[in-house]
């Protein structure tokens, strides 16, 4: 740091640091700042900035060595280099969401919260969004809290996997705490725990997984009597 | 439903292999051209008119036409002729009617029965015969057990009698005119309501008094009477006659045919109960099954969407008497109750507490998994759960969004496009293209699970594989014949080993086609 530390005592805010840059030093950090928690990627920086290729280089370099500015990873395009203002965390957009880190999909993270989810339904027997939340919150499994969004999204994706059903109160039976019509969530196996999907009846059988289906006629050149996949199929 | 490609092409294979290629031709150019009358018929097949008569008397002996005129009020009445497509698939099924029979009834009455499916339709004096007949070789067969069976049968609607021979269809209640109607072509590309089949099955079925009724009139069921003219109040005084009294004497006129719209209940049932049983757990399946035998007479129509609605007092009653049900508590039959019920319904609780279980969503459940395996297989984990967001979904979804909907399920999501693509380019998925005209002009892509589209498209595929599967099956047989028409003794060695190898290759088309029936039911018949 070349600053004196009176003066950066005088002066907290974020300004005080353009001062001590140099023109084109400046205009680069105004261009990042500009967008923000979007960050912005090298070339798109060059042309707003329109400056030399080798002077944005530099400026960058001494900027992100006074910590001005920070490099971070855009999910959407790995390859290329964002950069972002230092006060800013980056977007949604960048991150890829609340269930990336470091700009890959956590998939452990996923598969955890997902368990521990699909646990507590199967305990709750019958819930509402609202029930699951407050006993997430009471079992402290998690250190961290989910937003609403995120709790919904947890869900959507246990109905998607089969592990939890989302069904209408019908007010009686084991509805009867729910108000008729209110959405609550159900455990479809023992220990909310992951099934085995069931066969299908085309699914077991070559042709409901034929890729030249539409080509196969009783007489063509794709035939069920010389069929490929039929041969393989009841080859004992 | 309308008829597909593959549906007519199984349909026309199933008549080929049981009664020859004439009979297979007069078939199909009914079932592709609608209903012709036999002048017509004969120009489109090019056979001799007596070649079309007897091909015709075979498929309406078997059940698979049905003759039919327009009332007409000027010029002759011209006898027309419709193909029954769903009759012709039943005739696939005989196997599975038979032990529908079995398990509800007893084996007794299934001879009764093969020889009715055998025959096609047959009076009661013929069955008699025929029961006596195949019987002569073992136990006697008497022929007031013959009889007791046959009422058994007639009781529980396995059996019915023929509809009328010739049934008159009035006019068309539609604005389309006398000229379309004839048509058949242009009235199964539109999605009519109630197709000219339809409106001649239900117009020659005898009503439902007469229908399942063993006292006979000797006037109605002359040949060519119209049963359907008949009162009620004439009925009933017939309904004096002593049984034994019409056994002998006006029987041989009255036609009795195996009730193919019963099987179906029975099995529709069966696959309810199943689907529940996998879906839910074993007492919900029990309590489903206990409703449904109940209320299975009452029952207006086979598609329909809810079961007759019963009290909470009845369904436990039938309940516990099912040996399955005996230990289930009132409590635990209402919590079963809950998840069978539409939550859509309006329930007064005060009042009769009654409930009806939602047969048509259960259906709906077990054909999204059977479409979904498919996706699963055939494109992948990651395209099924797009698949599943969307069908869950019920409405247009864009590209990004599917993305950010399926992160959780772990794709990738710069996968998300070409998996749509695929899916969309094997008619899976529809797909629109937006333009959103502002300060940029945007494009955006928006998904969509058609089920209408897309289930009928399944179904075809469906009856393509049957027809795939029992074309390969005729031609392993063809392969095996050798083997086939050994001695038992002359088995040995080499050739033990190709029989086996014959046994166990029939054993899974023939495992795999009746499976695959279950699901045609379910798409087509349920």
């Amino acid at each position: 740091m070349s600053r004196p530390s009176a003066l950066k005592r005088k002066q907290p805010d974020s300004s005080s640091p353009s001062e001590s840059l140099t023109e084109h030093e400046k205009i680069v950090y105004s261009v990042i700042r500009s967008k923000q928690d979007m960050g912005i990627w090298t070339r798109d920086m060059k042309k707003e900035a329109n400056l030399p290729d080798n002077l944005v280089g530099k400026s960058i370099k001494s900027l992100q060595a006074k910590n001005l500015i920070k490099e971070v990873v855009n999910v959407q395009s790995k390859g290329r280099k964002h950069y972002m203002a230092a006060e800013f965390e980056p977007s949604k957009e960048l991150t890829g969401g609340d269930w990336y880190s470091n700009g890959t999909l956590d998939k452990y993270y996923i598969s955890c919260v997902k368990d521990g989810f699909a646990k507590i339904i199967y305990q709750l027997k019958v819930a509402t969004l609202e029930g699951i939340s407050d006993e997430v919150k009471k079992s402290g499994i998690f250190k961290t809290s989910f937003t609403k969004q995120q709790i919904e999204e947890i869900l959507r994706v246990l109905v998607l996997d089969k592990r939890v059903t989302e069904v209408k109160s019908t007010g009686m039976g084991e509805f009867g705490s729910f108000p008729v019509g209110k959405v609550c969530y159900k455990s479809t196996s023992k220990g909310g725990s992951k099934r085995e999907p069931k066969v299908g009846a085309m699914a077991s059988i070559p042709c409901g997984v034929c890729p030249r289906i539409s080509q196969c006629t009783p007489d063509g050149i794709i035939s069920p009597r010389t069929c490929v996949y039929f041969t393989k199929w009841l080859d004992f | 439903m309308t008829l597909t490609q593959y549906g007519i092409k199984y349909a026309v294979h199933i008549i080929t292999s049981n009664f020859g290629n004439l009979v297979a031709k007069v078939c199909e150019i009914l079932l592709r051209r609608g209903h012709l009358s036999l002048k017509q018929l004969i120009g489109f097949t090019e056979l001799t008119p007596q070649q079309v008569k007897n091909s015709l008397l075979i498929l309406i002996q078997h059940n698979c036409v049905q003759p039919f005129s327009f009332d007409q009020s000027e010029g002759p009445k011209v006898t027309q002729y419709i193909a029954l497509f769903d009759n012709i698939i039943h005739r696939g099924r005989f196997a599975k009617f038979l032990a529908v029979v079995s398990q509800e009834l007893d084996t007794d009455r299934e001879l009764i029965l093969k020889d009715l499916l055998e025959n096609g339709r047959l009076t009661l004096k013929q069955i008699i015969e025929g029961a006596e007949s195949s019987k002569s070789q073992g136990d006697s067969a008497d022929k007031d057990s013959v009889q007791e069976s046959f009422l058994k049968l007639v009781n529980a609607h396995f059996v019915e009698r023929c509809p009328a021979p010739e049934p008159v269809l009035g006019q068309a209640t539609k604005q389309e005119g006398p000229a379309k109607k004839r048509g058949a072509k242009s009235a199964k590309m539109v999605e009519v309501p109630e197709t000219i089949e339809q409106r001649v099955i239900a117009a020659a079925a005898p009503p439902e008094a007469i229908r399942f009724s063993i006292m006979i009139d000797s006037e109605a069921d002359a040949p060519g009477g119209k049963s359907d003219n008949m009162s009620v109040g004439e009925k009933r005084k017939h309904a004096t006659l002593e049984f034994d009294a019409e056994f002998e004497s006006s029987d041989e006129v009255v036609l009795w045919r195996a009730n193919f719209e019963e099987f179906i209940r029975c099995l529709r049932h069966k696959a309810c109960v199943e689907n529940v049983r996998a879906r839910l757990d074993d007492e919900a399946a029990v309590v489903l099954r206990a409703m449904l035998k109940a209320t299975r007479t009452a029952e207006k129509k086979v598609k329909t969407e809810n079961s007759v609605p019963l009290s909470l007092n009845t369904i436990y009653e039938e309940v516990i008497n099912s040996e399955a049900g005996r230990s289930l508590t009132m409590g635990r039959v209402r919590d079963s109750l809950s998840g069978l019920c539409d939550s859509s319904q309006e329930r007064d609780v005060d009042e009769d507490e009654s409930y009806s279980a939602d047969l048509k969503k259960i259906l709906e459940l077990a054909q999204d998994d059977e479409v979904e395996l498919i996706v699963l297989k055939r494109y992948g984990k990651d395209a099924y759960t797009m698949f599943r967001i969307l069908s869950l979904a019920g409405r247009p979804i864009e590209t990004d969004k599917i993305s950010d909907m399926s992160q959780l399920s772990l794709v990738e999501k710069n996968e998300t496009p070409k998996i749509l693509y695929n899916l969309w380019k094997d008619d899976y998925l529809h797909m629109e293209r937006l333009v959103v005209t502002g300060a940029r002009q945007s494009q955006f892509l928006v998904w969509r699970v058609d089920k209408p589209i897309i289930w009928k498209h399944v179904l075809d595929e469906m009856f393509h594989t049957a027809l795939n599967l029992s074309l390969r099956l005729a031609c392993e047989e063809e392969r095996f014949k050798e083997i086939t028409d050994l001695p038992a003794h002359k088995l040995l060695g080499e050739m033990a080993k190709q029989w086996q190898l014959y046994r166990n290759v029939i054993l899974v088309l023939q495992a795999s086609l009746l499976k695959l029936d279950d699901a045609l039911m379910l798409f087509h018949d349920f």
